[in-house]
């Protein structure tokens, strides 16, 4: 299969001023501020196949979204070379800009006041769709995404899952070959989140386009993608199947449980490690194949108030590859 | 020798014919997002009619200004009242010409910088101040400007005798050339928002500029002159084409006024470009 | 009292977050009055004049009309609308503060940091035309400047406040303050001095309020009034009306926000 996104030691710092406290720090700064620097990308490499669907996946400013901005030509790296399906991405070509897109998840590209079926007419504009492609395309997402009720509807007036749905219809009627995602489930209920995924997945698996998502739930990579890159202080320090991620990292999930009165504490441990305790309080991390056996079991075997099952943390899974 | 003047004669003609091609398409483009952009006005119908009533008394109150002030003098640097009255019309249209293209995308420029949404334009196989632009086409901010505007030049217009075949397209011209220098001011005064701050009270600068070129170019003298003409060119906005409609156009001046739209939009332009540059380059 | 002087303070160094907007906002407006004196220049040079001004005479009154602009007018407004449309007035219900006085706080502090711009802003436009500008004989005369400057930023303010109190019964009150507010500049003497108006149009400023803000002290520190005493009684007339108003208007404001609800 033909490479399609092509990172090579790819870097990126941003400098900032220092904000000094007070009155007097504000009125310094009026004639001399400290310049600052933040490392975001200290050099990452992949290669992405055509058609591979790839999780891109690490905490809140790990460098996850400056990557996405450098592919798509919004930011200019600080050194080293990236090539998305034969183009420099930063050189903003025409020729490019028509054959990817870039949805993110908090950003509204939609016209707000106006139905989204308004924008995509726009959007057949701007990227020059032929008409008898466009009204392809339209009904093809149409049906996938399930939005004929939608899209004659005022953006505003959508929620937060159905505009997303739209926002995805829209990003992709000129038929992208590549598609970078950014966080496309944030802020999301989860059901929504859920139909997003399977929405994402449908059409990577129908038109065989490359997809890059960014996101810090483990959920969205997980449910989606066979390979993830975690990427943590501007550094890739994962990059491979995402089985693999799961059973070596991620093996486990977390069991929180309130008692309605007092328990044998000893009789929890053998569900799972203990890792909280605070009176009626208790926080296991249970085995994740047995999760469904063990919790019923709790629940019969202990006064149980409350109980619910979380998955891991993306923090939890970094620190856990740096210890090993 | 032969085979060269083909191939360059075949080369201007294809340049020719994509010039063309792209001036479709923008033009194309332009009436799509007028259409949205109206829609979206019919929204807030309510709006329209306030706007439109407040921009009439504001130019009422600069008429009224003008009045108080030929209650006590004849001429203004040369300028008579009836001329006078071009000046403050001409502005109102120029002024709504600009919001027809470009004006109010510069003033949601510092909202799109920062909620992150100015990347929108920057991954679109257009041109980002087009798509600006383009994105907030608006019919009303100055529609009861523009009116006035219109009344104003005509009342004006009428009350002189310098009528003449060629005054109304020289003048339609000259109105071009206003809004290149307005156009290319405001590139230059945006671009800031790349570079230092992202703040939209940049553009109480362009507000200053276009309220204080309602008085005639020629009220300025020495080193006001030159700062008034190829600095700041408030000396030109209404100045350059009143002066066709009032019979006052010389070819000095014509030629200043026109070299200097050229090299405001081509200066603009270019700083633009280099300041969406550093953008990408800087900013998170 | 204490709370106020702390609020004073936060204030300033909240403003000096936005000095680049001040300094924008001043520079634009320095152009404005720079064009106006070339304007009047070019009139004065072709031998007419208006009405018994000296050119200098008229110099000097755009040039304190740019400085009395910035420091007297107050345009709390804004925020004051902002803050009731968006709710966050129910936060002051619940506190133990006085919503005018926090705003007559705010506004101080705020025009104190514009008037160290605008001074600078001025004394930079005056070197330029330094031949033109007046200067008063006596020390008298500055002394009742001061004093009518001091006066004019409670009227101003004091009207505004007014303004902003209109939100509670108005919801499009912004487009109604801005047509507000250029009547008040107008009739202020903001773009020309009052006594050039025709006689009946003079006769409406002389009327309402609005001189006391530019025109009144522009014209005290040419040294057109000689005893401005009996004006200064009238503003303060107009300073304790407003300050009632202001209070029945907040009053009744509340009540009418408790009621509705936000």
């Amino acid at each position: 299969m033909p490479i399609s996104i092509q990172v090579k030691n790819l870097r990126k710092t941003f400098d900032y001023f220092k904000k000094e406290p007070g009155l007097a720090g504000s009125f310094k700064s009026l004639f001399w501020r400290e310049k600052l620097y933040n490392e975001a990308l200290k050099g990452i490499s992949f290669e992405i196949q055509e058609g591979e669907l790839v999780g891109f996946l690490g905490p809140n400013g790990a460098g996850k979204t400056t990557t996405l901005k450098i592919l798509s030509g919004i930011l200019y790296p600080t050194g080293g070379e990236a090539v998305v399906i034969g183009h420099v991405p930063w050189k903003r070509e025409p020729a490019y800009q028509k054959q990817f897109a870039i949805v993110m998840g908090q950003k509204n590209q939609l016209w707000w006041d106006l139905p989204a079926q308004e924008s995509f007419t726009l959007n057949k504009e701007i990227y020059e769709i032929d008409t008898r492609v466009y009204k392809n395309n339209l009904d093809e997402l149409i049906e996938l995404f399930d939005i004929k009720e939608l899209i004659d509807v005022p953006v505003r007036k959508l929620s937060m899952g159905q505009r997303m749905k739209c926002e995805l219809a829209a990003a992709l009627l000129h038929s992208p070959k590549v598609l970078f995602l950014d966080e496309p489930t944030i802020g999301l209920d989860i059901i929504s989140q859920e139909k997003i995924r399977k929405y994402i997945e449908g059409y990577n698996r129908l038109k065989k386009t490359t997809v890059l998502l960014t996101s810090h739930y483990m959920r969205d990579v997980e449910r989606l993608c066979k390979r993830v890159i975690v990427i943590n202080n501007g550094v890739i320090i994962y990059d491979g199947l995402v089985e693999d991620l799961m059973n070596r990292y991620a093996d486990y999930k977390t069991i929180r449980l309130r008692f309605s009165r007092e328990y044998n504490e000893n009789g929890l441990e053998k569900y799972g490690n203990v890792v909280e305790r605070d009176g009626l309080n208790v926080v296991i991390k249970a085995s994740k194949e047995d999760i469904a056996k063990h919790t019923a079991k709790i629940l019969s075997e202990f006064p149980v108030e409350d109980l619910s099952v979380e998955d891991v943390e993306i923090e939890d899974v970094i620190s856990k590859i740096f210890t090993g | 020798m032969e085979l060269f003047t083909k191939s360059s004669a075949v080369r201007t003609f294809y340049e020719g014919v994509n010039i063309l091609k792209t001036i479709r398409r923008y033009t194309g483009l332009y009436k799509a997002f007028l259409f949205q952009n109206l829609k979206e006005d019919m929204i807030y119908r309510s709006n329209f009619i306030t706007l439109v009533v407040m921009d009439i008394a504001f130019v009422s109150i600069s008429v009224v200004l003008f009045k108080i002030i030929f209650g006590h003098v004849n001429s203004i640097a040369g300028w008579t009242f009836h001329q006078s009255v071009i000046l403050i019309g001409t502005v109102g249209i120029v002024r709504e010409m600009a919001y027809l293209t470009f004006r109010r995308g510069f003033l949601e420029l510092g909202n799109h910088i920062r909620t992150g949404t100015f990347d929108t334009f920057m991954v679109r196989p257009i041109l980002p101040n087009i798509h600006l632009a383009f994105r907030h086409i608006s019919l009303s901010e100055s529609l009861g400007e523009c009116i006035m505007g219109v009344i104003l030049v005509v009342y004006g217009f009428m009350h002189l005798n310098t009528w003449s075949l060629l005054s109304i397209p020289l003048y339609v011209l000259f109105l071009i050339n206003s809004l290149m220098v307005y156009y290319g001011f405001s590139l230059l005064i945006n671009s800031i928002v790349f570079w230092v701050i992202k703040s939209q009270e940049l553009n109480t600068i362009v507000y200053f500029f276009m309220e204080t070129s309602r008085y005639p170019g020629d009220i300025f003298r020495g080193v006001g002159k030159i700062l008034f003409t190829f600095i700041i060119p408030i000396g030109i906005i209404a100045t350059a084409p009143a002066s066709i409609l009032t019979g006052r156009m010389g070819w000095k001046f014509a030629a200043i006024s026109i070299i200097v739209g050229v090299s405001f939009l081509s200066t603009g332009l270019y700083v633009w470009k280099k300041s969406i540059e550093h953008y990408s380059s800087a900013s998170g | 009292m204490k709370k106020y002087i702390t609020l004073f303070h936060i204030n300033w160094q909240n403003s000096l977050q936005y000095r680049f907007s001040l300094v924008i906002y001043i520079g634009g407006y320095s152009l404005y009055i720079g064009v106006l004196l070339y304007l009047w220049s070019a009139i004065y040079h072709e031998g007419q004049s208006v009405g018994n001004y000296t050119l200098q005479q008229l110099t000097t009154y755009y040039l304190l009309q740019l400085m009395i602009n910035s420091i007297i007018f107050s345009y709390i407004s804004w925020d004051v609308i902002d803050n009731i449309k968006n709710g966050l007035f129910s936060n002051f219900l619940t506190k133990p503060l006085d919503y005018y006085l926090y705003w007559f706080t705010i506004n101080l502090s705020g025009k104190m940091l514009e008037a160290l711009f605008v001074i600078i802003a001025a004394g930079g436009i005056s070197f330029f035309v330094s031949d033109y500008i007046f200067f008063p004989e006596h020390l008298i005369t500055l002394i009742y400047f001061i004093i009518a400057v001091g006066l004019g930023i409670v009227l101003a303010f004091e009207m505004d406040f007014c303004i902003g109190m209109i939100t509670f019964w108005l919801t499009q009150v912004r487009t109604f303050k801005y047509m507000l507010q250029t009547l008040i500049l107008f009739f202020a003497g903001a773009m020309l001095p009052l006594d050039l108006f025709p006689a009946y149009l003079a006769k409406i400023a002389e009327i309402l309020p609005f001189r006391y803000l530019i025109f009144f002290p522009a014209s005290i520190y040419l040294g057109k009034i000689d005893n401005p005493w009996l004006s200064f009684l009238l503003l303060i007339f107009w300073i304790i009306i407003f300050y009632v108003i202001s209070r029945i208007l907040l009053a009744r404001g509340i009540k009418r926000y408790e009621a509705v609800g936000a």
